[in-house]
């Protein structure tokens, strides 16, 4: 898979993934509005709807059919991403809609996923914003984990939680697979790892890390390290109702610090409100959404921050 | 994380929790071939019979309540019993077997459960006909601080947040001091010793949907009275909740890992017909338990046969996000539906997990709900992070 993207390339996109395991977590219309925002602080912004089994981030832009969806480049009718890319109503702001073909696309083949991840980096925008949606597992992972910032978004409820934490706990594993791959010594250490019934009932990531440090594969141990701190999560908590509730993310947080060993960012929360709500179920474009919003002022200091960062 | 959860069918669960809903009498009566021995899925049944105004409702909750009884749920099993009886009036023979069942159950730990395999026979009869069933969907507050305490509440299913809170001498209402969940086999309303009056110190929401069985003070006064066994057995039951409060501060619910991410996976199905090559086919996981899981079929297999389908055996390979693991399951469908998404047919199929080995089993539990460390720090942080 192509790690190099997350190499940042001065002529490359940004890219940001949005996932979170759960559906109805809000992460299409977290992705939009902060898209909405790139492109109002001045950056060409493409939002891409990567939710191959089930796409309509077009209709929460008022899209009711896109003309051309990523399904038209899958299946070659389109030799480049730029040619599916649809103009919205807000200037700087174009969408790649999603192919909403569920039976055929869901679980797209390896060579057209590898097309798609080239592809996106070669996108003439300032920031790529990839809608994950709930996917396939592997679809979902591999998408996350090539992009510069990953994002995950969670709802104040324990199944949402636990949902996301188990999202970045299998991205995690999926990296960790990718480096096994190429690093036999790796390999080995991992399966040993990886089955239930070993002696040493090495559960996490952190007890395998423990297990290669007691075993004196330095340079693994330091690669492992690198690769999976590289991970860097950033964690949302939508649709909080109170104090308490944002803490949610925290938890997800501090959970993955510990038994992941990676490094995480909480950006915050974002307010419930009930326009949005209201916005998506009449499929009034949120983009239209008041921005005295207390959710869209949320999600601006949030892609505010993360711009910065 | 309690065993019984791992055990309960995926299938099962989405008809019981709503989230698949069943549109005709004869699907129910082939799921209900595929889980002969489910009390909750009967009980479900027989609701559903209910609202089609079918007798045979009677004879569901009757094997409902049989079931349930096998499973040391008394509570559950008189609930089914209440509604059997309404439909079927008993005879005093059926009094009397459903009696020695009860006294002969092994019940659940809970002391709800053994309360009920206590009681005499004219205590039994005399309970049944004042227990009134009572249904509330989820989110809906049952009972408010300060409220007058008319009932004893049993829980017979779902679960109930109560909100305990302190009253200054004025009787204000001061802040929350302690939250616990009510699960299956609970009770609620401080109505002993049974001729105080009291106000309610909690506030109580239901957080799922729940059915409850209730009994007014009075009534319950009534019987105690006329058999002092019953109100003895009354107040060791209110004793051993005040015992299991102190020890088990904040209770935790019984949570269910249903697992959301889906999975590739690649079926290969045996047809019944012998020599009869098997059905190939792809799909993704749904909903996936260690205990079965729905599957969406893909594109190859073409929607309409879905009935063949049903009661075939099923090898099942699937991959995990570490590429070189693959669970290997066998498995039976058990259940099959078509669906829309987007205007377009689908096919979703239920698949009951029969054998697995036991390094599968950990990694599947693993996928699903991470490392018992794992998910004891997200609950630990729940609770001290989150809890009101």
């Amino acid at each position: 898979m192509n790690e190099e993207l997350n190499k940042e390339n001065e002529s490359s996109p940004k890219i940001w993934a949005i996932g979170g395991g759960k559906g109805g977590a809000g992460k299409s219309v977290v992705s939009t509005i902060m898209a909405f925002w790139l492109a109002r602080m001045g950056n060409r912004t493409i939002l891409v709807d990567v939710d191959l089994g089930g796409a309509n981030l077009h209709t929460l832009l008022g899209i009711k059919s896109p003309a051309r969806t990523l399904n038209d480049f899958i299946t070659r009718r389109f030799e480049s991403l730029e040619d599916i890319c649809i103009e919205t109503e807000e200037k700087n702001l174009r969408l790649i809609s999603g192919a909403s073909d569920v039976l055929s696309l869901a679980n797209p083949h390896f060579s057209q996923k590898i097309k798609l991840i080239t592809h996106l980096s070669r996108l003439d925008a300032d920031y790529v914003v990839l809608d994950l949606g709930a996917g396939t597992s592997f679809n979902v992972l591999d998408f996350f984990l090539v992009a510069h910032k990953k994002i995950v978004v969670l709802t104040p409820e324990p199944t949402s939680i636990q949902n996301a934490y188990i999202f970045v706990r299998n991205a995690v594993y999926r990296k960790l697979s990718r480096l096994s791959s190429k690093n036999p010594s790796l390999q080995t250490l991992v399966k040993i790892a990886m089955d239930p019934k070993n002696v040493l009932k090495i559960r996490t990531i952190k007890e395998l890390i423990q297990m290669i440090e007691e075993s004196d594969e330095n340079n693994i141990v330091e690669m492992l390290k690198k690769e999976i701190g590289d991970v860097r999560l950033s964690v949302i908590t939508n649709m909080v109702k109170n104090d308490k509730e944002e803490n949610a993310g925290r938890i997800v947080q501090i959970v993955a610090e510990k038994y992941l060993t990676i490094s995480s960012a909480d950006l915050g929360s974002v307010s419930y409100d009930k326009h949005v709500q209201t916005m998506v179920s009449d499929m009034v474009p949120l983009i239209n959404l008041n921005q005295s919003s207390h959710a869209f002022g949320n999600v601006y200091e949030i892609t505010n921050k993360l711009t910065k960062d | 994380m309690s065993d019984w959860i791992h055990k309960q069918h995926s299938v099962v669960n989405r008809i019981i929790d709503g989230s698949i809903t069943i549109d005709s009498i004869e699907e129910f009566e082939n799921l209900i071939k595929a889980f002969p021995n489910d009390p909750q899925l009967h009980r479900v049944f027989a609701d559903r019979l209910v609202k089609e105004k079918s007798l045979n409702a009677a004879d569901e909750y009757k094997t409902s309540a049989k079931l349930f009884i096998e499973t040391g749920r008394p509570l559950q099993a008189v609930a089914s019993k209440i509604f059997e009886w309404r439909i079927a009036k008993p005879s005093r023979e059926d009094g009397l077997a459903f009696h020695e069942a009860l006294n002969n159950c092994n019940p659940l730990d809970a002391p709800i459960q053994k309360f009920f395999t206590n009681l005499a026979y004219e205590e039994m009869v005399s309970l049944l006909t004042k227990l009134i069933p009572s249904s509330c969907p989820a989110n809906t507050t049952v009972k408010k601080f300060g409220d007058e305490e008319r009932e004893l509440c049993f829980v017979v299913s779902g679960v109930l947040k109560e909100t305990l809170h302190h009253r200054l001498e004025n009787g204000e209402k001061v802040q929350k001091t302690l939250q616990t969940n009510l699960v299956e086999g609970d009770i609620f309303g401080e109505i002993y010793p049974l001729t105080d009056e009291r106000l309610s110190p909690s506030d109580i929401k239901s957080i799922t949907q729940a059915e409850l069985l209730k009994i007014s003070k009075i009534n319950l006064l009534s019987l105690c009275t006329e058999h002092s066994n019953l109100d003895l057995l009354i107040r060791n039951l209110y004793k051993s909740r005040s015992e299991s409060d102190k020890k088990e501060f904040s209770k935790t619910v019984r949570r269910t890992t249903r697992h959301q991410l889906p999975m590739q996976v690649n079926l290969k199905i045996f047809q019944s017909e012998t020599g009869k090559t098997p059905l190939n086919l792809s799909g993704f996981t749904d909903d996936i338990s260690l205990g079965g899981t729905c599957v969406i079929l893909g594109a190859k297999y073409q929607t309409g046969h879905l009935d063949n389908l049903t009661g075939l055996n099923v090898k099942m390979q699937m991959s995990l996000p570490i590429e070189s693991i693959k669970l290997n399951i066998l498995g039976n469908i058990v259940w099959s539906k078509e669906i829309s998404v987007e205007g377009k047919k689908a096919a979703i199929i239920g698949i009951q997990f029969k054998e697995m080995n036991d390094i599968d089993r950990e990694l599947l539990k693993g996928y699903c709900c991470g490392s018992e460390a794992e998910q004891n720090l997200i609950w630990s942080l729940w609770n001290s992070l989150m809890e009101k």
